[in-house]
């Protein structure tokens, strides 16, 4: 993480108590997210030459290195409002996971069911196409997840406004700074209501004025009592000032599952 | 293999709106940074068709030589091969490793891989729309009137969409997995080409088995389908060597496609 995130983070630590305080409460009972016994391996060949003779099964030694599980029959269910913080060390599968949940992984084994409008804060600056100007990303992306026109056009104003991109709007996005394209991942992310956010280290975006935003931005969406969040990090404190639930993953299986106190109690005691 | 089948249907029919204004999207980013921008979809095509009519019927002199005295001009002929043609060189170049055109519709954004195929076919298909508005001012410019056997056009059209889309879907997913397959294919647009009935009519070769070999390339059953409706006055069902060669080539992609699509669907995510 980026110096600048840290930076926040302390600020934020001294507000910690008023955080506390805006947790909200209600949670239904209604599941959204539910894994059973969830297991992604990968495959890993020595080139791409192996990977395709792989296809046809054929695994001769050395050219197929062997697998590795990046989740290792996981099992959880997170319900309607809840907000979940993945607490682990680098590998131990969190963004595999989130990728599972937000479906551009499927699982090797075991099923994973999701119910509502996934908006994913996972790698702000990828997904969109350089060639296209802001404002036709944003439409893109609209439609991408099945927005109406008035919906979009409803939207697009406040995308804007959000990431603070002025004139730079209807330039091609290729000649954006990466932290411009950033802050239109994010002001996207957060601009359409999702009913599952998923937000994986994503706040070190921008400077100390724009990170204050975007947090200001999530606490408002988790307020929302409909709204789901999948928190991923690895500092205790941010996980304590957005999460009421911890699950810590280490190599792929789940280790620790509780409140967030005492999640990030066991994280920091045993990693 | 059918649930396969029958997924890449039901994924191509839940997300055709998207698909849709996915592929006008591809349209305005191709035009994109050009002050000629829509007039390119055309000028390339033409330059193209000059240079062959120039070569062919200038330079070797076999063009309106095997013509009839009286009968449509080659040129006809010849656009009315050449232009189905720069549909399919668009489908054998970027339409058979599409999955590097669009990563982010693969692995960053939820989004079915059959309709990334059928996102670029679209696309590609309305400037194929486009050109074949030409073809028929040519058709009309050359004198010649309007009868049935234009009706095969808009279905030589849909058969064309079909097949070049479960085409790009197949080798996508292996071009995506492997780099030789995208090479390989590129490499082999130039000998679909000649090896094919654009620029010459199979027919015309005295070898009865290389005419059933050049029947089984796909290219020429559509350059001659669009030629009979055009030029020929014929129906495109009316060759059983044709349409044979034709019909199973088409029965042996479908099937390819549904094998390599349950096989691989699930890990071209992981490997882009």
């Amino acid at each position: 993480m980026s110096s600048n995130a840290q930076g926040a983070q302390g600020k934020a630590d001294g507000k910690l108590s008023d955080a506390r305080d805006l947790h909200k409460t209600s949670v239904s009972d209604e599941v959204v997210i539910r894994f059973d016994g969830v297991t992604k391996t990968y495959n890993l060949y020595k080139n791409d030459r192996g990977r395709f003779l792989g296809i046809f099964n054929y695994k001769k030694k050395g050219v197929f290195l062997g697998s590795v599980d990046a989740s290792k029959d996981l099992s959880f269910e997170i319900k309607k409002g809840e907000a979940v913080a993945f607490l682990g060390r680098n590998g131990a599968g969190k963004s595999t996971t989130l990728k599972m949940v937000t479906g551009v992984t499927t699982p090797t084994s075991g099923t994973v069911e999701v119910k509502g409008r996934v908006s994913a804060l996972l790698e702000l600056t990828a997904g969109f196409d350089m060639q296209l100007t802001g404002r036709e990303n944003i439409n893109l992306r609209g439609q991408i997840l099945g927005l109406t026109k008035a919906e979009i056009a409803e939207i697009e104003p406040a995308v804007i406004d959000f990431a603070e991109l002025g004139l730079y709007i209807d330039q091609p996005m290729r000649t954006y700074s990466s932290g411009m394209k950033a802050r239109l991942g994010f002001a996207f992310a957060v601009a359409i209501d999702p009913e599952i956010l998923v937000v994986d280290e994503a706040l070190s975006v921008g400077d100390r004025t724009f990170q204050k935003k975007c947090i200001a931005r999530i606490r408002e969406i988790m307020m929302d009592e409909n709204v789901t969040v999948l928190f991923v990090t690895h500092t205790s404190s941010v996980a304590k000032e957005f999460c009421s639930r911890g699950i810590v993953l280490d190599q792929g299986t789940k280790v620790f599952d509780g409140g967030i106190e005492d999640a990030t109690a066991y994280y920091e005691a045993n990693y | 293999m059918l649930s396969a089948l029958a997924t890449i249907l039901k994924d191509n029919w839940e997300w055709r709106k998207q698909i849709g204004r996915l592929a006008l999207f591809e349209l305005v980013k191709k035009s994109r940074g050009a002050v000629l921008s829509w007039a390119w979809f055309f000028i390339k095509p033409a330059m193209y068709i000059f240079c062959f009519w120039f070569a062919l019927d200038v330079g070797l002199r076999t063009g309106s030589g095997m013509t009839e005295a009286g009968g449509p001009p080659y040129i006809l002929w010849l656009c009315a091969g050449l232009i189905p043609w720069f549909f399919m060189q668009d489908m054998l170049g970027s339409g058979v490793d599409v999955m590097h055109r669009y990563p982010y519709l693969v692995n960053k954004i939820k989004f079915p891989l059959s309709g990334i195929s059928t996102i670029f076919t679209g696309a590609t298909m309305i400037v194929q729309l486009m050109l074949m508005v030409v073809l028929f001012v040519i058709y009309f410019v050359c004198g010649q009137a309007p009868d049935i056997y234009l009706v095969q056009v808009p279905i030589l059209l849909v058969l064309m969409f079909v097949f070049w889309d479960m085409v790009s879907i197949l080798f996508s997913q292996l071009s995506a997995v492997s780099k030789d397959v995208a090479n390989l294919m590129h490499a082999m647009s130039t000998p679909f080409f000649w090896l094919s009935g654009v620029i010459f009519d199979v027919k015309s070769i005295p070898v009865d088995w290389i005419q059933v070999i050049l029947y089984f390339n796909p290219i020429t059953f559509f350059a001659s389908a669009f030629r009979d409706a055009f030029y020929d006055k014929a129906w495109f069902w009316e060759d059983p060597l044709m349409l044979g060669g034709f019909a199973v080539v088409f029965v042996i992609t479908l099937v390819l496609m549904a094998i390599v699509y349950k096989k691989l669907h699930e890990e071209v995510a992981d490997v882009l």
